[in-house]
């Protein structure tokens, strides 16, 4: 039934972009990146009960990763895309050092922090960054430079992402993971060493974010310090939310319901949609915690942090 | 030496050294307010308010209608720093009834979510009321030049800041330690399950404390809005600069709420000297070796 199921699902993403109006097509491209950065972040905040709130940061390491390597190295596309999770798993190997050591609080508001100072400097930094200007023209070659052609593109490289993460999450390492959200002392007395574990998963999740920041880059055609800025790190958070948290696949719901809202909202009244985010936040914190998916669902899940 | 005074050729200039000590202290001025507000509602209500930064910027935003609205007159600048706090006393005040007295069972991730989510919203409000641009207040005629310290040229307003600084912590140590409302302040700080147990109304002292840290917030951003350009980023700036002082200083604690903004003050002010551009980078270093040594801050206590 399951794998019948995935059939299904796949040939409907092969057919979808061929019958839809352009227009869709790049609405659908983006809820792949979207999805994919909430997948990523959900890999810390669902299964290791850690909240990010710099998410951002990584996104953009690897946003202008990618579009640097491509306008100042002159490096092929490929390349440049392939490199840019790694530059931001370096940057999550580095402020991670530091942010898995705190817990709860202190580990969102750190999280918080060092995304602020990754703006700071993508937003001083004119002679590297382009300062407020960003970076333009970061297009993909000729063969991907149709919505369509990067619609499929995008659909290959985030959905093996997603498929590697999904791996990660039933591997032992995933269990891990989980055992020390549950219980960390109690991970602790079985062996599990758990700051190396969720450093691990904190560099993970920073090189699969990173990875959607490089597709976002090429698909955006520019990059902005913006990317680092916190409405991109809540985007991460309202998706996870909206998705409900511990599913793997919730993330993937949340960004097609997000993306959804984001374009009959935020291109009718952009003014609006922070106001809309923001208070979609607090309703779905003090109405429906257990978000939307999970009402569907009526699964009990708590989120635990590590403590 | 040589070396040093060629890098940093101020280091000889006595006068300037002063100057610039003195406007580190009324740096920290603004951040004690918005730090010690945000600690004293972690200490009591031990949710981080992540919205304190808006607070800050929506106490300068008031200053700028109430300076312009209000007749004009020299009095009423003083009269729109009465108020404006105020107002933004009563904002904490709707939020924490209508919003935050919801979730304080709950877990703290979701009161952090929360407080997240209200970043955007009071952000958006702003802009929606006041409009994209930037915004300044005039100082009043008084204090509206410059005093000469040892032949440097200082701002007067500067002053009026550095002599309110000792009052209002004189002050909130009188409150603090010298009242009965500080008394229960600080025994919620400890266990407020105990004090609730002993029969105080703990629910009411929470909605008290809120709006008793979003005044000090409001109060913070009225003081510094004739020094700055009343812009719609300064939440998340303020933000980011009170979190480093109150992780440096510890959540929770008053004395380390003073210590540490003196340190981030002076470190802003010498910090735009030595490396102009990433000042902000120095004080995240010297908040990350603090976190290695002593995560839970100089006063502050370790989490339970």
């Amino acid at each position: 039934m399951t794998s019948v199921r995935w059939l299904v699902a796949l040939a409907l993403l092969l057919v979808l972009p061929l019958v839809l109006p352009s227009f869709l097509v790049v609405v659908m491209t983006e809820i792949a990146i979207v999805a994919l950065f909430a997948t990523a972040f959900n890999l810390l905040m669902g299964f290791g009960g850690m909240v990010s709130f710099g998410h951002a940061a990584y996104f953009a390491l690897g946003a202008y990763a990618a579009a640097l390597l491509v306008k100042q190295a002159a490096w092929p596309m490929p390349l440049a895309l392939a490199t840019a999770p790694f530059v931001a798993a370096a940057g999550a190997l580095f402020f991670g050092f530091f942010i898995v050591r705190l817990t709860q609080t202190y580990f969102a508001m750190l999280s918080l922090a060092f995304a602020q100072i990754v703006f700071t400097v993508l937003f001083k930094w004119k002679t590297l960054t382009g300062g407020d200007d960003g970076i333009l023209n970061v297009w993909p070659p000729p063969a991907l430079k149709s919505p369509l052609a990067y619609c499929y593109f995008t659909f290959a490289v985030a959905g093996l992402a997603m498929l590697a993460l999904r791996a990660i999450v039933d591997s032992p390492f995933g269990y891990a993971l989980r055992a020390i959200r549950e219980n960390p002392r109690r991970a602790r007395f079985i062996g599990v060493n758990v700051r190396r574990h969720q450093l691990f998963a904190f560099v993970l999740s920073g090189f699969f974010s990173g990875l959607a920041g490089g597709l976002f880059a090429f698909f955006n055609g520019s990059v902005f310090p913006d990317f680092a800025y916190l409405n991109k790190s809540f985007e991460p958070l309202v998706v996870v939310l909206l998705g409900g948290i511990q599913s793997f696949f919730g993330p993937l719901a949340g960004a097609v319901g997000f993306k959804i809202l984001e374009t009959f909202i935020a291109r009718q009244w952009p003014v609006y949609w922070p106001l809309f985010l923001g208070s979609a936040v607090v309703l779905v914190v003090v109405a429906l915690p257990q978000g939307f998916v999970g009402l569907l669902q009526r699964r009990s899940w708590r989120i635990r942090a590590a403590r | 030496m040589d070396a040093v005074t060629s890098l940093f050729p101020w280091i000889t200039n006595g006068p300037l050294i002063v100057v610039q000590v003195m406007s580190g202290l009324s740096v920290a001025m603004f951040l004690f307010l918005v730090s010690v507000g945000m600690s004293l509602i972690f200490g009591v209500t031990r949710i981080v308010n992540l919205a304190h930064g808006s607070f800050y910027m929506v106490g300068a935003y008031l200053m700028v209608t109430l300076v312009e609205t209000l007749p004009a007159h020299q009095a009423m600048f003083w009269v729109a720093l009465v108020l404006a706090p105020l107002g933004v006393g009563l904002l904490g005040g709707v939020i924490e009834v209508t919003l935050l007295r919801r979730i304080y069972h709950r877990e703290p991730l979701l009161q952090l979510i929360l407080t997240f989510g209200l970043i955007l919203v009071i952000g958006t409000l702003v802009l929606l009321v006041w409009g994209p641009d930037n915004k300044s207040v005039a100082r009043p005629d008084a204090l509206a030049g410059s005093v000469r310290i040892f032949g440097q040229p200082f701002p007067s307003y500067y002053l009026l800041v550095l002599g309110l600084a000792p009052v209002v912590a004189i002050a909130l140590w009188i409150v603090f330690y010298r009242t009965r409302w500080g008394m229960l302040i600080r025994a919620a700080t400890v266990d407020r399950e105990m004090l609730g147990a002993l029969g105080v109304d703990v629910a009411t002292l929470y909605t008290q404390v809120f709006i008793f840290g979003s005044w000090l917030a409001g109060l913070g951003g009225a003081l510094s809005a004739p020094t700055v350009a009343v812009a719609l980023g300064m939440d998340s700036d303020v933000l980011t600069t009170a979190f480093v002082v109150v992780v440096i200083g510890g959540l929770g604690s008053f004395a380390g709420s003073f210590i540490s903004a003196l340190l981030v003050g002076e470190l802003q002010s010498f910090g735009i000297l030595v490396f102009p551009a990433v000042s902000i980078v120095l004080l995240f270093a010297i908040m990350a070796v603090v976190l290695i040594v002593r995560p839970w801050g100089l006063l502050g206590r370790p989490e339970e």
